[in-house]
């Protein structure tokens, strides 16, 4: 079964999540560009009728800050292991709600939280279908659908979301 | 205990406690667990009144520890918090004995919607 995934779908979930979970307005942008340096990216897989990734990107500064606001604290002043944690349970919402749009019967993974400078996250067997670019007042962060071969192409979007394909 | 929260997230856990405190119910007492295993420890010693419990877990999943609770002739009200809510899901989680799901997003007022039926008005 391959299920299409609508990037209008996957930017309502993200702005629902981002203001409801942190009283934060986030817009899709024009920003095909990834964050460079240091930055976090925090995925969940899905495997059943629908395989594929949902990733999350920004950088350090955004996500202290995101923990911070979902945990109603000061902003921790590194990555520690609830800036971690808060940023893959963003992706698992992203991932799960996405999953429930979809009607899809497919098995969502625990989160994994990458950090570091220097590298590039590979999804085997799948490629990027849509790449979309949230603007904060801080800066912008990434969200990222990828999905195995097979699957169905996402719907291309009218205006400012930007897919890097 | 009032409340067995169990979810494997420590960041989620506390967002729940905060919704908890958030739609009046500040004067409950709230116990938390990693997992579904952790949870069935201690529902060996403990009656809450209402167990929230996420569904996506390591070691065991929040299906698996509803399913073990009404095992044991355990009959207190179950309510998941979950990131994925299907129709089939819901309606396998009720069939098991759960009580009521609350998909995140969510906000106080969900929680206070679900809660008050069991706990009463705050």
């Amino acid at each position: 079964m391959a299920t299409e995934v609508s990037v209008e779908i996957v930017a309502q979930i993200v702005e629902s999540i981002f203001v409801t979970m942190m009283d934060l307005e986030v817009s899709a942008s024009e920003t095909p560009s990834l964050p460079v340096g240091d930055r976090l990216t925090s995925s969940v897989y899905l495997e059943g009728d629908w395989n594929g990734a949902v990733s999350l990107e920004c950088n350090r500064e955004q996500a202290c800050q995101f923990a911070g606001r979902l945990l109603s604290m000061d902003p921790p002043a590194t990555v520690d292991d609830d800036v971690r944690d808060a940023l893959g349970e963003l992706a698992n919402m992203i991932g799960g709600n996405l999953k429930s749009s979809m009607d899809a019967n497919a098995r969502l993974s625990m989160p994994s939280v990458i950090v570091g400078g220097d590298y590039e996250l590979r999804i085997c067997g799948s490629e990027i279908r849509n790449r979309l670019a949230f603007r904060l007042d801080e800066g912008h962060f990434w969200v990222t659908v990828s999905a195995k071969d097979d699957e169905k192409s996402a719907t291309p979007r009218q205006h400012s979301l930007t897919n890097t394909d | 205990m009032d409340i067995l929260l169990v979810d494997d997230s420590r960041t989620m856990r506390l967002i729940v406690q905060r919704a908890i405190r958030q739609a009046g119910y500040r004067a409950l007492t709230v116990s938390e667990a990693e997992n579904g295993a952790q949870a069935l420890e201690k529902l060996r010693d403990e009656r809450p009144r209402l167990i929230l419990s996420d569904w996506n877990m390591p070691e065991m999943s929040g299906l698996d520890f509803l399913k073990e609770v009404r095992a044991a002739q355990n009959d207190v009200p179950f309510g998941f918090i979950t990131s994925e809510v299907s129709a089939p899901m819901k309606a396998l989680a009720m069939s098991s004995g759960a009580t009521f799901l609350i998909c995140k997003p969510f906000t106080p007022e969900d929680l206070q919607v679900a809660l008050t039926p069991i706990l009463g008005g705050n």
